[in-house]
């Protein structure tokens, strides 16, 4: 390679376009090398917020300036505005699973670092998977997203749950990291390239498509990726391994790394044939009715919310499988997911942090058991769960409403009625298990199994994540002009 | 800009917030804090009861208008979606009457809420806000955001404050009147997709204009939402449960407001908005209202539980709106509409006294009563008077709207209009048998002996509205005369459909009638 060619290849645009993910990368070495002197925590906390904030602000920047980087890096990796929002929902979700982590393991922070490096690393992993052009670099990225979790995941060493988790998730990933590589294996071998530009002209994405071996090819990418947004018929490690993980690494699973992967599905899009909508749809719609009717049976709530994970990924399934099928409005399955995904964002990772807290002080807390009289005894706790719930169930005044009201509308758009009309009579099944954790929190007595009231302060970092999540909440719902405008 | 209508519709959530930060034990200071909430914001009602005259724009006054968001059109420009606030004759008595209501169900309150009185007056207070925005949106996305909101409050009333089984009811309730909802809310995305715009009166202007089909499959999604809420038989078996577990004030408010947001969708959307569709299916909704009237009066009949045994007459009642305001007649709607507020006095005052009652007796059970007039004079009074006005006197309020549904009815369709008519009788016949057996013949058991008649308080909250009961029958054109201008704008729409619909007729094929007559000529 010679030097005009890693001129071209490392400009100032690339460095604009990777400005957020240096940041999130130096930030992580920062961290560890940190680790190595006794610091404080507080000086690594601050560390591990400035490298959040510096990210944030970088992709703010992007999100409000004039101009926008666009394809770098000899067009594997793109930076828009649409990256841009993405970031800063990335880093809004790591940094509230951060934040409600912090006295999670209280009993055992010997780790306390490492889990931070590795909660950066995740963050760093799911831009690069944002702006992915390529199936190698959206590959690397996935993997620096899925290593750090699969290690999250199993951070509780000492409780067999939680290694557990920890063990199915990577095994299961492996195997979706091993089909996504021989899926662009095959690709490559139809089309030559690995960019995902070859599907953006019609006429040689029919001609790649035309081979059986792109098809499976695609297919197997596919797969890969409905593992990791959890759909059906790849969704069934979701309920264990959600329930094992450590509360707040959950919140990052449910969250961050659905959010990457939608972000990426919807660059990848183009090479699906309009003629898979349907089936998409359908797909979509199994999805959403699995999730939901699973979620109706679950005492924990801890699993609740990961078959109700299962049922949102359907939801925007549906609106993709809308684009997918030819929306009219330029851009708009993009918006909608975005939206819907930040919204996901602030209300799962909400409700994955109060159980955070409520777990801290008893082992069987998630429980509908444990949950019961919950608003007498902590009212602005239960108060904040109860925003949570009402956003994920779409009722207007949350993000969530407006959510739902957007995806919808891409399929509306796509002129998929009846396929809308069924989804949105799913989103009704949902409501009797959101129901379910009001009812126990406000409108039933502590049993003889709730435990006692707590007199635990709530540690400042997560009363802060949790006021932040229940503002963000209900200004998307109230007040979503800004968002729609920079959607 | 005016400010009248943004002060009335958040003027409730101020005062909830402001109770929600009262400290916990101070349930005197909310009780007060809500009364007083609650009567300014009737105040606020009534003043503009008053100062809305008989002519002036009909699309809507006191209008109120802000920039809120927007969302993708078909149009290339986006759809604006504005906070838009507006009052017109379609929803002028609503509004007053949920103004003027809700005072009377806090006063109510003192007798049997004594638990968690603080978030007890935050809903009702919310839920106040809820209806009145519903009410008064004139934006179909702001509309939908008051209608799916103003049903937490009642979940919460009823599931906190509830009788025995109130989780059932309120998740019945809750998961019936939202599925009906989400069907609406695919129809609203449809409309501000393909329309452009999401201004009430601006969609009333276009829609009617669109194709028959299109028309019915919206007017079927908006149907079904608002049918649930009325509830249209066969979708009425929520309410039934959902009155008898709610505590007394929730049911005043439930019977009195909440189910006539779903009359007043049909008013405003069904038949304002879509009225080709309207006359397409009003021989099938006068079916349902008609044949409302006759099952719930049956099941008004059969009922033991005298809370439930209202409930069930709440049914019947509403199928005569539902039969007069599909009767699409100019005597049908106005019967319909004078009808959906004597509905919300009548049932809002037997629940008030059942909810009396049962404070002294912990009992609802007919069978537990007898002799109560001798116990309770007063009470029996009052009794008397609301079971009249429920079932029509002349001279009560009841009677007017009734005459009105029936007449408007019968020259829509004389078949339905007996059905209807053959309701009034049964209905009179359940009302007067229960007040029989309840506050008449021996006072045989003891525990009536010690009943105490009504309190000051209890006299004092529903005087007002048997004065209401009284003049509604006495001079309804009071109210009628300004509810006409909107009115006649809802006639004329449905005229036009009309026209529309023997012209799509003569222009078909196979229309020989018209051929025929032509060549007779």
């Amino acid at each position: 390679m010679n030097a005009s060619v890693l001129k071209t290849l490392f400009s100032d645009a690339a460095y604009a376009a990777l400005a957020p993910l240096f940041a999130l990368g130096i930030g992580a070495l920062a961290v560890l090398v940190a680790g190595l002197f006794p610091l404080g925590k507080v000086a690594r906390a601050v560390l591990v917020l400035l490298t959040l904030l510096a990210a944030a602000a970088l992709n703010v920047g992007m999100l409000l300036g004039d101009s926008v980087p666009g394809l770098v890096l000899d067009g594997t990796f793109v930076a828009d505005r649409t990256t841009a929002m993405w970031g800063v929902i990335f880093t809004i979700g790591v940094g509230l699973a951060w934040l409600f982590s912090r006295h999670y393991y209280d009993e055992d922070a010997s780790h306390q670092n490492e889990h931070d490096v590795l909660m950066l690393a995740s963050a760093l992993g799911m831009s690069l998977m944002a702006g992915a052009r390529d199936l190698i670099v959206f590959f690397i990225g996935l993997e620096l997203l899925s290593i750090p979790l699969y290690a999250l995941a199993a951070f509780r060493r000492n409780r067999a749950k939680s290694v557990e988790a920890g063990l199915k998730y990577f095994l299961l990933g492996a195997f979706a990291a091993g089909f996504f590589l021989y899926g662009s294996a095959l690709i490559y071998a139809v089309s030559g390239t690995l960019k995902l530009d070859v599907f953006a002209d019609p006429a040689s994405r029919a001609k790649i498509l035309e081979s059986p071996m792109a098809l499976v090819g695609v297919a197997m990418l596919t797969g890969s990726l409905f593992f990791k947004i959890s759909v059906f018929p790849f969704h069934l490690w979701v309920p264990d391994v959600y329930e094992g993980s450590p509360t707040p690494v959950t919140g990052l699973m449910a969250t961050g790394t659905k959010a990457a992967a939608f972000a990426f599905l919807l660059n990848a899009l183009l090479a699906l044939p309009s003629s898979t909508s349907t089936s998409l749809a359908i797909i979509a719609l199994i999805t959403m009715a699995l999730g939901n009717l699973g979620a109706l049976v679950q005492q924990d709530v801890k699993r609740m919310l990961a078959y109700s994970g299962i049922a949102h990924a359907g939801v925007v399934l549906l609106g993709i499988a809308g684009a997918v099928a030819g929306d009219p409005k330029q851009g708009g399955a993009v918006q909608a997911a975005l939206f819907y995904m930040a919204a996901y964002v602030a209300t799962a990772g909400g409700a994955f942090g109060v159980l955070a807290l409520l777990e801290r002080d008893g082992e069987r807390m998630t429980t509908l058991e444990g949950l019961k009289g919950l608003g007498q005894r902590r009212p602005y706790l239960a108060a904040a769960l109860t925003v949570f719930m009402l956003s994920l169930a779409g009722i207007p005044a949350t993000g969530g409403f407006l959510g739902k009201w957007m995806v919808f509308s891409v399929a509306v758009r796509a002129e998929m009625i009846p396929a809308a009309v069924v989804g949105v009579l799913l989103s009704v099944v949902a409501l009797g298990y959101y129901l379910r954790v009001i009812i126990a929190m406000w409108m039933q007595e502590p049993g003889e199994d709730s435990p006692l009231a707590s007199t635990r302060a709530i540690a400042l970092p997560a009363t802060l994540a949790s006021a932040a999540c229940v503002a963000l909440v209900l200004v998307m719902g109230l007040a979503p002009r800004w968002f729609l405008d920079h959607m | 800009m005016q400010y009248e209508l943004v002060l009335l519709t958040f003027l409730p959530l101020l005062g909830a917030l402001a109770i929600a930060f009262t400290p916990k034990g101070a349930e005197r200071l909310q009780r007060l804090a809500a009364l007083a909430t609650t009567l300014v914001v009737a105040a606020l009602g009534v003043r503009l009861f008053l100062a809305y005259g008989d002519s002036g724009s009909d699309q809507g006054r006191f209008l109120f208008e802000l920039p809120w968001f927007s969302l993708p059109s078909s149009y290339g420009a986006d759809t604006a979606v504005n906070f838009k606030l507006g009052l017109d004759g379609v929803s002028l008595l609503m509004v007053t009457l949920t103004a003027v209501l809700m005072p009377i169900v806090i006063l109510s309150t003192w007798g049997h809420v004594h638990k968690r009185v603080k978030e007890f007056m935050v809903w009702m207070l919310v839920m106040q806000t809820g209806m009145l925005g519903t009410f008064l949106a004139l934006d179909l996305v702001l509309f939908y955001f008051f209608w799916e909101i103003s049903l937490i409050p009642l979940y919460f009333l009823i599931g906190i404050w509830g009788g025995e089984r109130r989780l059932y009811a309120t998740v019945k309730f809750f998961l019936y009147t939202l599925a009906g909802s989400l069907v609406m809310m695919v129809a609203i995305i449809w409309i501000l997709w393909t329309r452009g715009t999401s201004d009430v009166f601006e969609l009333i202007n276009i829609l009617c204009r669109a194709p028959l089909t299109e028309q019915l499959w919206l007017f079927a999604a908006f149907a079904l939402a608002f049918g649930i809420k009325v509830p249209l038989l066969p979708f009425h078996t929520w309410l039934p449960d959902a009155h008898t577990e709610a505590p007394t004030s929730g049911s005043v408010v439930l019977a009195g407001v909440l189910l006539k947001m779903g009359t007043y969708g049909l008013v405003r959307f069904c038949i304002h908005m879509l009225p080709g569709a309207a006359v397409e299916a009003a021989p099938v909704m006068m079916a349902l209202g008609a044949i409302g009237i006759l099952y719930g009066a049956l099941l008004a009949w059969a009922q033991d539980d005298l809370k439930r045994l209202i409930a069930c007459s709440s049914v019947s009642h509403l199928g005569y709106v539902v039969l007069g305001l599909f009767a699409l007649t100019p005597a049908g709607i106005n019967g319909g509409m004078l009808q959906m507020v004597n509905h919300g006095i009548s049932t809002g005052l037997l629940f008030l006294l059942v909810g009396m009652i049962y404070e002294r007796r912990h009992s609802r059970a007919l069978d537990a009563f007898g002799g109560v007039a001798v116990a309770m004079p007063l009470f029996a009074l009052f009794w008397v008077i609301t079971t009249l006005s429920s079932v029509g006197l002349p001279g009560l309020n009841g009677f007017v709207g009734e005459y009105l549904v029936l007449v408007g009815a019968f020259q829509a369709s004389p078949l339905w209009a007996i059905v209807g008519l053959s309701g009034v009788i049964f209905g009179a016949v359940y009302m007067l048998m229960a007040t029989r057996r309840m506050l008449f013949g021996a006072l045989d058991k003891p525990e009536n002996r010690e009943l105490t008649d009504l309190n000051a308080r209890e006299i004092g909250l529903m005087l007002p509205l048997v004065a209401l009961v009284v003049w509604l029958g006495v001079s309804p054109n009071t109210f009628m005369a300004k509810t006409q201008p909107s009115i006649e704008m809802v006639n004329l729409r449905i005229a036009e459909a009309r026209r529309a619909a023997l012209a799509g007729l003569d222009a078909a094929p196979a229309a020989p009638a018209s051929q025929r007559e032509e060549s007779a000529r």
